[in-house]
């Protein structure tokens, strides 16, 4: 392409928004975030003609914390404190795929009951933050009392976290060659206990919530990503498999232990922002049968952990590793060049891939839909900034 | 039992990126290069002219239609910045746990590349990150601009190894 | 808690007490009472009990406990007292506060917390007495570019029409503060200004948020106006009046929801639109739109907008048990003289406690019962809040519109038909004489 050819390009942009900009004076600008209570982290500005939204203009980056940056001046162990920041209560995924792509690259496999225990925080971390995420969707619609009960029973599940890991979020337990300590004594009554009450719980929430005429009214047919679209944009996770995709990690690529468990891929193929709303609502229901089964097959003893040196060096390669995290696939793409600490670290987060369709899906719904579909999405605005 | 399920998709795998790779070589000849080919991860390297040929070609013919992940890794030494897309299939069910990293290279002096958005639209956002974070201008890509860094940015790309940590 | 100071002596704080004690009493000894006694020699005052009150015999009434009910008898049947205390703006804000506390427990209780728990030691009691001195204290914002007239006043107009609609309730037989013929389309009138208010306010806080909150709530208003009046409509139909308490009087044999449960229905949900509660809270809708119009509001701005809130809740909760639960019927559980045998006895004091003479077993009666049935139909509509999201603009106006001004008319023409059939209404089968 000749450089006059950009020029001419560029004055057509130019006149374009020209023409836009004497339109845009019968459209009012909002400013939705990041001091507004429909966002969390995040902006965006919305262009409304009457009711209607007409233009969306993401702006990301308020909590850009520059994890990709400062893992080069780590080594592999002391990465992990700081990499399960961007989203502290789903962190035991977000240090899975790190440990799994570390493992890779330097060729161990993890001891099977350190397996089974890494697999168990993962769903329970699963449940924590959706739990939280639907806390936030019942508030973004109004509901108060869908507010407070997820987070109220978040609690069991945080303390069952406490005892496994000692902390409530960012327990740092996954790390390069299996999980930091073994489980405590009488955690398998304790657990089976609570999942047995969240379970009733789950029951409540869908009459109360999902079972709701108005909630219903809100979010059917609302946002509709069909299967087409979310294809070509390339969403993961909830939203992927609302739009009638089949697709989880835990089934298409099992890691570690995934591959012995039995349990179904939640979809659906209503494509709407119900469908986005109920997906995640459903794999917690999934993660509690999931939990259920691994502490039945957990072998009784043998170690968690395959010891290493703790500046280990990386031999010079890449790998390429993902799980479901709560949010979709969450991935890391490592490069090292053979020192203690990692060249390059890209992390490849749900939250980014999926807020795409964000602009997609707002231009030409109604300002009232707003929240139910941004919501829906299953966005968590520091994991997707790092 | 299960260990022969085991070694039966490792074998599945490994035909399918023989069938992947071969083609792309085939059809490319010498400006293809196979980094790699691992358990349902390959990595192949592409000149600089041909990415987009290349994509098309990918996504015409065996499936890929989204990517996973896009980044850019800097090599001061060769003076080059190495630009990966991770692309990953929904369609094809074979194809689901293998992710293929199409790779080109660029200078570092004056890194361009041309964008892939017309291919797969969902690489707008990782490209953007790239732009911002290692200066990599995407030719074709309608926003080359501030993303994720503070507004009054006025540092190099933070990415690039020459930048250094305050402390560190 | 910081230290106590190092020269502090428990004797000078004593000491500081009893001077502050003595000099108060000197003050109004020496200074006050004879300024009343002379404002009160120049005042022409009414005949109480067959004499006329000289300031004299008003502090010898005061300290004689019998001499005290004629003058509580002739206070509380003054027009001040009405507008100001009894059935007016006193009792309507001292529902609005237990109305205020009952809301946050429930639903505390609903969703798993304790709700207010500290302010007052029991359960909290006190919250509200402590969130108003907040707002009081607090700083009052008025944004840069807003029309300040307006933005100090709208407020004010806010909680004055809501004063004006609790004026028009009656709360038992002759208790109602204004007493008009045309009551109910009075109360519509008044509540018609509610969105002119709202629209002002928005307008005048120069911002966008608010203005798209008032542009919501004035569509939100209008849209339920009209099904609001008709539901009321056959109510009407059957007292023959439009005066309130001849409403509430055409229902002693049975309540008008009886005849008219759908009626009822629309207007409890209209109601529900008029005060901007949930699942109808769009011109407040935090997720979209921050806080509505009520964005720039800060300090006792916010808290005369809440009152004026609370006061409208009240009052459309009365005028719902006015129209359809019977108004102040119900069985008579006051006995008819408090104190048995206290109006022949000779101790004065026990005269007092029986409240000879104030003491009025129907009106007594009525006021329970009224209270009673307006906290049943408050708590419904706090119970809505508790399991609903919040409804889209669009399905809201259909709602309006389209479904609730249609369901208005099945219920009137039931009425109509048993009207003039003959069996209901004013000189039916079934009728109040």
């Amino acid at each position: 392409m000749s450089s006059l050819d950009e020029k001419i390009e560029e004055a057509k942009k130019l006149s374009m928004h020209i023409v836009k900009e004497s339109e845009e004076e019968k459209l009012m600008t909002l400013s939705v975030g990041p001091q507004h209570p429909g966002t969390g982290h995040f902006r965006f500005i919305i262009k409304l003609d009457g009711d209607y939204i007409v233009n969306v203009d993401l702006d990301l980056g308020y909590v850009h914390r520059g994890e990709e940056k400062m893992c080069e001046y780590r080594n592999y162990f002391t990465n992990i404190p700081h990499l399960e920041r961007p989203v502290i209560h789903d962190s035991a995924n977000i240090t899975y795929s790190y440990s799994l792509a570390v493992e890779d690259l330097i060729g161990i496999t993890v001891p099977r009951r350190g397996q089974f225990l890494r697999a168990l925080t993962s769903e329970l971390d699963r449940i924590n933050y959706t739990l939280y995420w639907l806390a936030i969707y019942g508030i973004f619609l109004g509901h108060s009392t869908m507010f407070m009960w997820p987070a109220a029973d978040r609690e069991l599940v945080l303390d069952l976290l406490e005892r496994l890991t000692g902390h409530r979020i960012t327990h740092a337990f996954n790390i390069p060659g299996g999980v930091r300590n073994d489980m405590p004594n009488n955690f398998k009554e304790k657990c089976l206990s609570q999942i047995n009450y969240l379970e009733k719980r789950l029951k409540e929430y869908e009459h109360i919530f999902y079972n709701n005429p108005l909630f219903r009214q809100r979010t059917e047919g609302v946002g509709v990503l069909s299967k087409e679209d979310a294809i070509k944009l390339g969403v993961t996770g909830s939203v992927l498999r609302a739009s009638g995709v089949p697709y989880d990690i835990r089934k298409v690529e099992p890691y570690d232990i995934y591959n012995e468990i039995d349990f179904n891929v939640q979809y659906m193929k209503t494509c709407d922002s119900f469908a986005r709303a109920y997906i995640p609502f459903l794999d917690v229901r999934e993660s509690c049968h999931i939990i259920r089964e691994l502490l039945d097959k957990m072998p009784e003893s043998g170690d968690v952990r395959e010891k290493l040196l703790s500046n280990i060096k990386g031999p010079p390669g890449e790998s390429f590793k993902r799980v479901e995290s709560g949010r979709g696939a969450l991935s890391y793409h490592l490069v090292s060049d053979g020192t203690s600490r990692p060249y390059r670290v890209k992390i490849s987060t749900g939250s980014f891939r999926n807020i795409i369709a964000l602009p997609f899906l707002l231009v030409g719904s109604k300002l009232g839909d707003m929240p139910a579909i941004y919501w829906s999405l299953n966005y968590w605005p520091i994991e997707a900034d790092r | 039992m299960e260990r022969k399920s085991e070694i039966e998709l490792k074998k599945k795998s490994l035909l399918l990126s023989k069938d992947i790779l071969n083609s792309v070589v085939e059809k490319f000849g010498e400006k293809v290069n196979v980094i790699y080919d691992k358990r349902n991860r390959s990595k192949i390297m592409v000149d600089p002219e041909i990415i987009v040929e290349t994509s098309i070609f990918l996504r015409d013919n065996h499936g890929f239609d989204h990517v996973e992940s896009a980044s850019g890794t800097d090599y001061p030494k060769e003076d080059q910045i190495e630009i990966n897309y991770h692309l990953g299939s929904y369609v094809n069910p074979d194809l689901f746990p293998y992710v293929l990293v199409l790779s080109t290279k660029t200078s570092r002096s004056d890194p361009k590349s041309n964008s892939l958005i017309n291919i797969f639209p969902s690489v707008e956002y990782f490209e953007r990150e790239t732009y911002e974070m290692l200066g990599v201008y995407f030719i074709g890509h309608p926003r080359n601009e501030r993303f994720l860094l503070p507004e009054d940015w006025a540092d190099i790309p933070p990415l690039r190894k020459d930048f250094r940590l305050k402390g560190r | 808690m910081g230290a106590l100071n190092s020269e502090f002596r428990f004797g000078n704080f004593v000491g500081s007490i009893v001077q502050l004690v003595l000099f108060i009493l000197a003050f109004v000894t020496l200074l006050v009472l004879p300024i009343i006694f002379f404002v009160l020699f120049f005042v022409p005052l009414p005949v109480v009990d067959g004499q006329v009150l000289t300031p004299y015999l008003f502090f010898s009434m005061m300290v004689d406990p019998s001499r005290t009910i004629p003058v509580m008898q002739f206070l509380i049947h003054t027009d001040l007292f009405r507008a100001a205390v009894f059935p007016g703006f006193a009792f309507a804000a001292l529902i609005a506060a237990s109305t205020i506390f009952i809301e946050r427990k429930l639903l505390a209780k609903m969703q798993l917390r304790v709700g207010p728990l500290y302010a007052g030691k029991i359960e909290g009691i006190f919250q509200l007495l402590a969130d108003g001195l907040k707002l009081i204290s607090k700083e009052i914002i008025v944004p840069s570019g807003a029309d300040k007239v307006i933005f100090w006043l709208a407020p004010i107009m806010f909680v004055s029409t809501s004063a004006a609609v609790v004026a028009l309730i009656p709360v038992a037989p002759g208790w109602v503060a204004a007493d008009v013929d045309v009551g109910l389309i009075a109360v519509f009138a008044i509540l018609g200004f509610f969105p002119l208010i709202i629209l002002l306010f928005s307008w005048a806080s120069n911002s966008k948020y608010p203005f798209i909150g008032g542009l919501r709530a004035l569509h939100q208003m209008v849209a339920f106006e009209i099904p609001f009046l008709l539901s009321a409509l056959p109510a009407v139909i059957f007292a023959g009046s439009l005066n309130l308490s001849n409403i509430a009087l055409s229902q002693n044999i049975f309540w008008n929801i009886l005849v008219m449960p759908v009626n009822a229905f629309v207007f409890f949900i209209s109601s529900l639109a008029e005060l901007e509660r949930v699942p109808f809270d769009l011109p407040e809708a935090e997720s979209e739109i921050v806080a509505g119009w009520l964005t720039e509001t800060s300090g006792m701005i916010f808290g005369l907008i809440q009152l004026g809130n609370y006061l409208k809740l009240y009052a459309l909760a009365g005028l719902f048990v006015i129209l359809f639960l019977g108004g102040w019927y119900g069985p008579q559980i006051f006995p008819p003289e408090l104190i048995p045998g206290a109006s022949t006895s000779d101790v004065s004091l026990l005269r007092l406690v029986a409240l000879e003479g104030l003491y009025n077993p129907v009106t007594i009666n009525s006021i329970f019962w009224f209270t009673v049935k307006t906290f049943v139909v408050i708590l419904l509509m706090l119970i809505t809040r508790g399991i609903n999201p919040r409804i889209r603009i669009d399905i809201l106006l259909h709602t309006g519109w389209y479904k609730l001004i249609v369901l208005t008319f099945i219920n009137l023409f039931v009425v109509l038909t048993l009207i003039y059939g003959g069996i209901l209404g004013p000189g039916g089968l079934i009728s109040v004489k």
